[in-house]
């Protein structure tokens, strides 16, 4: 009878033969074309319904950067010439960034019906949101040139570096995302401690100046001010686009190592903690 | 392993229950030491032992809340246990349920691709696959509406159209067969008999005496999270109305047993 087999423990050579779990990294790529999928059907339902659709991609930043260029040339009296330029290459990668990281801090508890019922690695969820925005942050480069072009920007080879820095913020996004996505699963206040960190981080990035022509240090702060941007890997990731962009040069090869070593470190990181905790997300959704 | 076997050795799965959950952080800080006094452990599955050998068919059954459908989460690969471990070898075809991950603003057709996705594969094999399975779901035209104009008979077949042509080398079924009207049901379980036949394993879940013996020659019967029976199914149905008929069946908790 069945129950009486059953009552002796497995034969232990079945064990040592059982197949292990596939790694980490190979079921990810196992689920590459669901990510694929999960960044069409988020820009679909997000584009639904709306007259403009894709368009608003394209719009949302150069609305924005409007405001900012009003805002800071003629109260602040910035005194860069093409200011709407120069703010405009790092506004663009700074939405990505902050548009990746706050919707992916819901990335695994919107899809907490699915994880409960499918298989499949949690991670493709917030790599799916990131994926989205760099669809967007990409669209986003027509108004960029658009821009370029109205103001007399030369277009330089240099722009060809474009894609490599965007595929460098992408992996530094990545990890950032990841590992407040799994975070949030725990403590839902993670959101508002990330939304409000995300705002001082805007202003520590140098999006509205630029480390290189900052003021003389005046005040006692300003040391300290200025070893944050410094510390901060924002700011070699904006280089990487406003060099080529603005300037009209390649970054300088310390800003790419830095950039590089940063997007590394950020997404080996992230991508561990969410790896070690994903199992145990069930239990907290 | 062989494909299809599954090994259930020693498993427990356990869910800590809190008067209140925290989930925040404020509140972990707060109530540090009360939130960890006052968490139960509650094991909806403990020292369960079962081996299925590839091509068999067996039935989970038990009174609600007696671990089934936590059972078939571990077997699924969705659940980790807390103690022991599950092997399983082979393509899971987990209809746990049907047409989970449908996205209701998508069409048909985006779902079915998404689903197919979700289970592993690529937009070529789904390609291939796709007039099958809506030939299956009979649904025609209404592959291009978007799902959420579907009725609950419609979103249940496109379901089970798209599970019963993964492939399967284990096959999980939590219930899902009490949709749709009883033609489609008919046809349903007919493809589960083919899959039967083609030696796919088969992990069931029923409260429903007739249903599971048509299909399933063994079942389990679980209480309590505990494994009280395994073994051929007329017997396995008289322990499980003898247990239903026993004192209190329901969720148990075993406070602060940690």
């Amino acid at each position: 009878m069945k129950a009486m087999e059953l009552a002796s423990p497995a034969p232990a050579a079945l064990a040592t033969e059982s197949p292990k779990r596939p790694s980490p990294l190979r079921e990810l790529w196992s689920f590459r074309q669901l990510i694929a999928l999960l960044v069409v059907r988020e820009l679909k339902v997000r584009y639904k319904r709306s007259v403009l659709g894709l368009l608003w991609t394209m719009l949302n930043p150069l609305l924005l950067m409007v405001v900012y260029t009003v805002v800071f040339s003629t109260i602040w009296r910035s005194s860069f010439r093409n200011f709407s330029l120069f703010l405009l290459s790092a506004l663009l990668p700074w939405l990505f960034f902050n548009t990746a990281v706050l919707q992916g801090l819901f990335a695994v508890i919107s899809n907490q019906e699915l994880i409960r019922k499918v298989r499949l690695p949690q991670a493709v969820f917030p790599l799916s949101v990131v994926g989205s925005n760099l669809v967007n942050f990409a669209l986003s480069l027509v108004p960029l040139f658009l821009v370029m072009a109205a103001l007399d920007q030369p277009f330089t080879p240099a722009l060809l570096f474009l894609p490599v820095a965007m595929f460098i913020l992408t992996v530094f996004t990545s990890g950032v995302t990841l590992f407040f996505a799994t975070a949030t699963v725990f403590f839902r206040d993670v959101r508002h401690l990330v939304e409000v960190m995300l705002q001082m981080v805007m202003y520590l990035s140098p999006v509205f100046y630029d480390l290189r022509t900052l003021g003389e240090p005046t005040t006692w702060w300003f040391p300290l001010f200025k070893t944050c941007l410094q510390l901060n890997p924002l700011t070699y990731m904006f280089s990487l686009i406003r060099d080529p962009v603005y300037y009209g040069r390649l970054p300088e090869l310390s800003t790419v190592v830095i950039a590089c070593s940063a997007a590394v470190f950020s997404l080996v990181v992230g991508f561990f903690f969410f790896q070690r905790l994903s199992p145990r997300h069930i239990h907290y959704l | 392993m062989r494909k299809g076997e599954i090994i259930i050795r020693d498993v427990g799965v356990c869910f800590r229950l809190y008067r209140e959950k925290v989930t925040t952080l404020k509140e972990a800080v707060v109530h540090r030491f009360r939130h960890l006094r006052s968490a139960e452990n509650f094991w909806a599955l403990r020292h369960v032992n079962v081996s299925i050998t590839p091509g068999e068919a067996i039935a989970l059954v038990g009174h609600n809340g007696s671990g089934k459908s936590t059972l078939l989460k571990t077997i699924a690969g969705v659940l980790q246990p807390g103690e022991g471990e599950v092997l399983s070898a082979g393509r899971i075809s987990p209809m746990i349920e049907l047409g989970a991950g449908f996205d209701p603003e998508l069409s048909g057709r985006d779902n079915v691709y998404l689903n197919g996705a979700l289970l592993g594969f690529s937009r070529k094999q789904m390609e291939a696959k796709f007039d099958g399975i809506v030939a299956f779901s009979e649904l025609g035209d209404f592959i291009d509406m978007p799902i959420k104009n579907y009725s609950s008979g419609m979103y249940a077949r496109l379901g089970f159209a798209i599970a019963q042509d993964v492939e399967p080398d284990i096959l999980i079924v939590d219930e899902v067969l009490a949709v749709g009207d009883e033609r489609f049901q008919e046809k349903c379980k007919a493809r589960i008999l083919d899959f039967r036949s083609a030696g796919v394993t088969f992990c069931f879940v029923s409260h429903n005496l007739e249903a599971a013996r048509s299909l399933c020659p063994r079942a389990a019967v679980l209480h309590h999270g505990r494994l009280a029976f395994d073994g051929p199914i007329e017997q396995a149905w008289e322990k499980y109305r003898e247990l239903e008929r026993g004192p209190m069946p329901g969720p148990q908790i075993n406070v602060a047993a940690s």
